[in-house]
């Protein structure tokens, strides 16, 4: 990734605002901080999903399962038509990444498709009225993993998919937070310059789906990487590992999980054992950031 | 038949509102039908409902165009002359306003109502949703609904505490709901739809979600960019290294006054 | 021009090649597979410049070439049967976003391998013009008029172009094959509206919507004109004609009755008439080439002529009948004198259709055209 600060992120503007996303919503930022450093020279690809933040580039859209398929398409038409200048770039969320969208994104994948693929990760089918998907970190509510005599939320952990991504050994697999602006501007440039399959998920949290008060997106999508729950890294080549972000000390999960209505149920028991999870998870990357080998 | 429109904001209970006199008028032997009107229903963004009420079975299934009655439980959309489109003559608005009927700027051919439901909801539920305060005012003006029904609908739908608070909401507009006088206000509808948010993309002004405005104090500023890099719908210019807010692109969300790390931009509650 | 003996399969992928193709997707299945072999074949070899996408599975293989399209590539795709069903949700979305996709079809029937037209047919409603062809230099000629016909401006629709499972995919015959010239003369380079590139962005500018339903239907209707054009200018420049491109009359002159049919079924039948007629039985073949959009105005003028049709349908629209039956039906129901029109599910699940069961229904539908009383009026053979 490229090394920036706060000042060196571009000034120029590649969203057309105001647009019609609640209040506080985290994937509308991510857009604006991705479309800065990727410029207009793209056509730009959506499947159904929140509506985010317009951008004043080219687009596409296509049927939610889709959007591997579609990205493919559109690379290979500008490749045979000779417009090596135009980025394919595809801007999609957790669904249409993780669950019904990831046959397409793993066939694509494997194609090496010469296509950058941006995850805006909200952890649930928000625009739907937020349904777990595969993306949903353990004992979340959403309406489909309710909380009640028979429920804890979300019965599983969420799947990994920057390392299934990885493991087809494309050019460039990382993640990003929107409370690391410089981090995520960083990796897209550095995403930018490469050709072949791309990838980039970004936690962007979401106050309506998540659960609190709008004004908290940032403190939220901070909190997230601060305690571990969601570690920034890069994965080049499918071989090597990299943290980009190495706190000294995590901070204890329950930090993040209390600001959060979707885990207002948790017990005590509950958050420990997320907190084991967290640490050894933690320690497997610390190791692989060791090495700086990514072992599959 | 009896035709009911409601305007409020995403997170403030107008279907919830709709939802509760239907149920109400239907323990009283009546036939209702409430429908919430889907649009891009974000946090903050205009939402309307409807409801029919009528002695027998409700069949038409197409959307409310003049209704009888216009209800608006938000304070701010409260003063947008397009809620009253379409109200039928000598219909009825009640309206979210902390001001008596003769302030009303809106007005044509019907009769305006007030009642301040937000300074009842922040006083009886310690949050500013309004729904069950202006039924209460509803069923006080009109008789439509007997404020047992509503009572016994309220306490159904929220068990305990919350049950007991929303209908202490209710009794409350109940007593202090100004009765209605013809509204004379200058203002007029026109040709405007009723404030609603539908699909996907780019708005005009979205000045009209916000319950709070971010305010920046200069001297404080120490032009970090902070608030500038995080504001969703770059509300936010840089002039001269300090922060300028659009406010017709800013939505109130707070994140800039949330992220100042000087605590130089106050969140200051819009003038009603 | 020159000769080959070719099967069905190398026809179509022959014509993708004329056609100057630019982007083609490939996923197997059954009996469409060779196309994209010989595809592969052409690529590989450097006879042909084309992007080539192994996919990994036809719903993909639907939004590649329509994406592909979008952005401004000449796609072709090709499948058959469940492949054909596996990519209907998309396929709604290529004729909405007025995309000039061809796509061979080769019938494979839904409830197994051998050919009927119920896949294709399973997709009336996605706004995708339909061709049937009956033999081989059919395949290989309404793949390239396709091309012209959906990339006019007046039309812009998806075409795909259906022939019989293993009655031509796998059987060779001789085609003729135009010189690469002669197509090139014909099919003028592909642009498309708008441009997605980003110097002609515009913000105003939808860049994607779904035509609303009105224009759409009225689009596809208002294609028969330009179908017909083109068959008459191919038909000029390279001396093959399929009747006026949407129906063709096979010894139909002085017919009391005649049988309509599609695919292979209409080449039997051109045999089973000339038997009849050498017997001196006026009937005469109706040859259904294009069925979407629906030939209303041949069918009520034939209607008109002659006192019973007989719709041989590959197919059943089940609960509701033959898809044929049921629209020529509709085509006469305003006619001041209305022929009989009897209905036949012959071919369904590959079932043999032999001279002589053709020559038998024609003969039934005769004697309805004779006044005679014919039962039962819709008949499984």
């Amino acid at each position: 990734m490229e090394k920036l600060t706060i000042k060196d992120i571009p000034l120029e503007e590649y969203t057309i605002t105001p647009g019609s996303a609640c209040q506080g919503c985290g994937p509308a930022l991510a857009a604006r901080l991705v479309f800065k450093a990727l410029g207009n020279k793209v056509i730009r690809h959506g499947v159904p999903s929140c509506p985010d933040s317009v951008t004043a580039t080219p687009r596409t859209f296509s049927v939610f399962e889709s959007a591997g398929a579609a990205l493919t398409g559109v690379s290979r038409a500008l490749k045979i038509l000779g417009r090596d200048d135009v980025m394919a770039v595809g801007f999609i969320g957790d669904g249409g990444t993780y669950d019904i969208g990831f046959q397409a994104l793993s066939a694509a994948a494997e194609r090496n498709e010469n296509i950058l693929w941006f995850c805006k990760n909200n952890e649930a089918y928000m625009n739907t009225g937020i349904q777990r998907s595969s993306a949903t970190p353990l004992y979340a509510w959403t309406t489909t993993t309710q909380v009640g005599p028979r429920g804890r939320g979300k019965e599983t952990p969420r799947k990994n998919a920057p390392f299934i991504i990885a493991a087809h050994h494309v050019p460039y697999v990382a993640t990003a937070s929107i409370a690391f602006p410089t981090d995520l501007i960083g990796k897209t440039l550095h995403a930018k310059k490469l050709k072949g399959f791309r990838y980039i998920d970004i936690l962007c949290p979401c106050p309506t789906g998540w659960r609190f008060d709008p004004s908290r997106t940032i403190e939220v999508a901070r909190l997230a990487v601060q305690t571990g729950m969601w570690a920034l890294y890069e994965i080049i080549d499918g071989r090597e590992f990299r943290l980009t972000y190495k706190p000294k000390k995590l901070k204890p999960v329950e930090e993040y999980l209390r600001v959060q209505g979707r885990f207002r149920h948790l017990t005590d028991r509950e958050i420990e054992e997320i907190q084991r999870m967290v640490e050894e998870n933690w320690e497997r990357l610390l190791k692989l950031d060791e090495m700086g080998e990514f072992p599959l | 038949m009896i035709e009911i429109r409601f305007h409020g904001r995403g997170g403030q209970g107008a279907v919830t509102a709709s939802r509760l006199i239907a149920e109400a008028v239907a323990k009283e032997g009546k036939y209702a039908q409430a429908i919430p009107m889907y649009g891009t229903e974000r946090r903050g963004a205009p939402v309307t409902a409807y409801v029919r009420i009528d002695d027998r079975p409700v069949r038409r299934r197409d959307l409310v165009h003049e209704p009888d009655i216009v209800i608006v439980i938000d304070p701010i959309l409260s003063k947008k002359p397009s809620v009253a489109a379409g109200i039928k003559s000598g219909g009825l608005l009640l309206l979210n306003y902390p001001k008596p009927p003769e302030e009303v700027e809106i007005g044509g051919d019907f009769i305006v109502s007030t009642v301040d439901a937000t300074t009842i909801a922040l006083e009886t539920l310690g949050r500013p949703i309004t729904n069950t305060a202006v039924l209460g005012a509803f069923s006080k003006v009109t008789g439509i609904a007997k404020l047992e029904s509503l009572e016994e609908a309220i306490l159904k739908r929220f068990p305990g505490e919350i049950g007991k608070r929303n209908v202490e909401a209710l009794r409350r507009a109940y007593k202090e709901v100004h009765p209605p006088k013809p509204a004379k206000g200058p203002l007029r509808p026109g040709e405007e739809e009723p404030p609603h948010v539908t699909g996907y993309g780019v708005l005009k002004s979205v000045a009209d979600w916000r319950v709070f405005r971010p305010v920046v104090d200069m001297e404080k500023c120490v032009s970090c960019r902070l608030c500038w890099v995080y504001c969703p719908e770059t509300a936010i210019s840089l002039v001269d290294e300090k922060p300028v807010i659009d406010y017709d692109k800013c939505k109130g969300c707070g994140i800039c006054v949330h992220e100042c790390p000087v605590k130089a931009i106050e969140f200051v509650r819009e003038a009603v | 021009m020159t000769v080959e003996v070719m099967v069905g399969n190398k026809a179509a992928a022959t014509a993708a090649k004329l056609s100057r193709v630019q982007v083609a997707v490939a996923f197997p299945v059954t009996p469409q597979t060779t196309i994209v072999e010989y595809l592969n074949e052409f690529i590989t070899k450097g006879e042909m410049n084309c992007e080539f996408i192994n996919v990994e599975g036809e719903l993909t293989a639907q939004v590649v070439v329509q994406a592909a399209s979008r952005v401004g590539a000449r796609t072709f795709c090709c499948t058959s049967g469940p492949g054909c069903l596996y990519m209907h949700h998309p396929m709604h979305d290529t004729s909405s976003l007025r995309l000039p996709v061809v796509m061979a079809v080769v019938h494979r029937g839904n409830k197994g391998m051998q050919p009927d037209h119920t896949d294709l047919m399973s997709h009336i409603m996605t706004g995708w013009i339909q061709w049937y062809a009956e033999n081989n230099q059919e395949v290989l000629d309404s793949i390239i008029m396709a091309y012209r016909v959906a990339e006019d401006m007046r039309v812009r629709i998806p075409i795909a172009v259906g022939y019989d499972g293993y009655i031509l995919s796998y059987t060779a015959e001789p085609v003729d094959v135009p010189d690469q010239e002669e197509v090139d003369d014909f099919l003028p380079p592909y642009k498309p509206m708008p441009s997605l590139m980003p110097e002609d962005f515009d913000p105003k500018s939808p860049m994607w919507w779904r035509v609303p339903w009105e224009e759409h239907h009225k689009v596809i209707v208002n294609a028969k004109e330009v179908i017909k054009e083109v068959n008459e200018e191919f038909s000029k420049r390279f001396g093959r004609s399929y009747g006026n491109g949407l129906v063709e009359e096979y010894r139909c002159e002085d017919a009391e009755a005649v049988i309509v049919a599609m695919g292979t079924i209409a080449s039997t039948a051109r045999d089973a008439v000339d038997n009849l007629r050498a017997e001196g039985k006026p009937v005469g073949l109706v040859k259904l080439k294009c069925l979407v959009p629906f030939p209303y105005e041949d069918f009520q003028r034939i209607g008109s002529e002659v006192r019973a049709i007989g719709m041989i349908d590959r197919n059943v629209c089940l609960g509701v009948g033959g898809v044929g039956h049921v629209f020529i039906r509709n085509a006469i129901y305003d006619l001041e004198e209305r022929p009989k029109v009897l209905g036949f599910h012959a071919g369904l699940a590959g079932k043999e259709v032999k001279v002589s069961d053709i020559e038998r229904m024609a003969e039934k539908v005769l004697k309805a055209a004779r006044g005679e009383s014919v039962s039962p009026l819709v008949e499984w053979v």
